[in-house]
């Protein structure tokens, strides 16, 4: 794993294109809220390991060897997760946006992620579940927000935290 | 059908054991696609068999079962959907402290809802360690 420390209270994790790189980021951040309470430090496993699945199936290498980092910043209060990644296409990238614009405003992200499970039910060909960031909503209890500074795409989610 | 009553198989971090000739026990965390494909497969297996043997009901014990990521919740998706298309029932265990238990599989059972049972259980040892 490579990681480094870019303030006080966030850590970065660089991710390598392939799944073990999904692995190390699980394992770190499992280690950065270890002092949070269970629920949280469940949420924020899964949560960056959601988006490190997304930043390697989806995101492009560059000239670096990893496709993107995850950092976690926790706080008293609060944990917030940042992953950054290269995308291929404008669209790709709109996409995301519009998904999370999509969760962001609804007042009912369960509505949201039954929704996409009843698709799923009705369609078990459909190639990509598309349940990480409702999952990250939804589960985790995250809220999500997202910038496109070609070609990067940033993905932002926070919530409250308990420490123990 | 590849599983056997009381021998487990161990695909990546996931552990898969028929307790039972209709009762399925999961454990450990389900995340690369190599082990969604493999589990995909024996349940489709396991469906074949609950279909052929006529039972009316699966148990589906993921009490140990930590963690999934959101590609492999789609496997319990296709699994509830084979149950209620071949008119067999569901009954998943989970472990009530684990988040995305209470919080997934109640979505899961609201699709179809005659198709599946929960049975909510306090965790073994009454916490989980916060």
């Amino acid at each position: 794993m490579s990681r480094v420390d870019t303030a006080d209270t966030e850590r970065t994790c660089k991710v390598m294109p392939e799944h073990r790189g999904i692995e190390e980021v699980r394992r770190f951040a499992e280690l950065a809220v270890s002092y949070c309470d269970a629920e949280c430090r469940e949420a924020t496993a899964m949560v960056a390991t959601e988006l490190a699945e997304n930043i390697v199936k989806y995101g492009t290498k560059g000239a670096s060897p990893f496709v993107g980092t995850v950092s976690i910043a926790a706080k008293a209060d609060m944990v917030r997760i940042t992953a950054r990644n290269e995308v291929a296409s404008a669209r790709d990238a709109l996409s995301v946006k519009q998904a999370i614009g999509q969760i962001s405003a609804t007042n009912d992200v369960m509505a949201l992620y039954r929704s996409r499970l009843a698709k799923l039910f009705s369609s078990p060909s459909l190639p990509r579940a598309q349940l990480g960031l409702l999952r990250a909503a939804f589960e985790g209890g995250f809220r999500l927000s997202c910038s496109y500074d070609p070609p990067t795409l940033s993905i932002v989610a926070e919530r409250g935290c308990k420490t123990l | 059908m590849q599983l056997r009553v009381r021998r487990p198989i161990d695909i990546d971090s996931l552990r898969v054991e028929l307790m039972a000739p209709a009762e399925l026990r999961l454990a450990g965390s389900l995340v690369a696609d190599s082990a969604q494909n493999e589990i995909g497969r024996h349940l489709g297996e396991l469906h074949a068999h609950m279909v052929e043997k006529k039972f009316s009901s699966l148990t589906v014990d993921v009490r140990g079962l930590a963690f999934v990521n959101s590609s492999a919740l789609r496997i319990f998706v296709d699994l509830v959907s084979r149950a209620q298309g071949a008119g067999y029932r569901l009954i998943f265990d989970l472990d009530s402290s684990i988040t995305w238990h209470r919080l997934s599989f109640s979505v899961l059972k609201s699709l179809a809802p005659d198709s599946v049972q929960i049975r909510n259980h306090a965790p073994a040892g009454g916490g989980r360690g916060s």
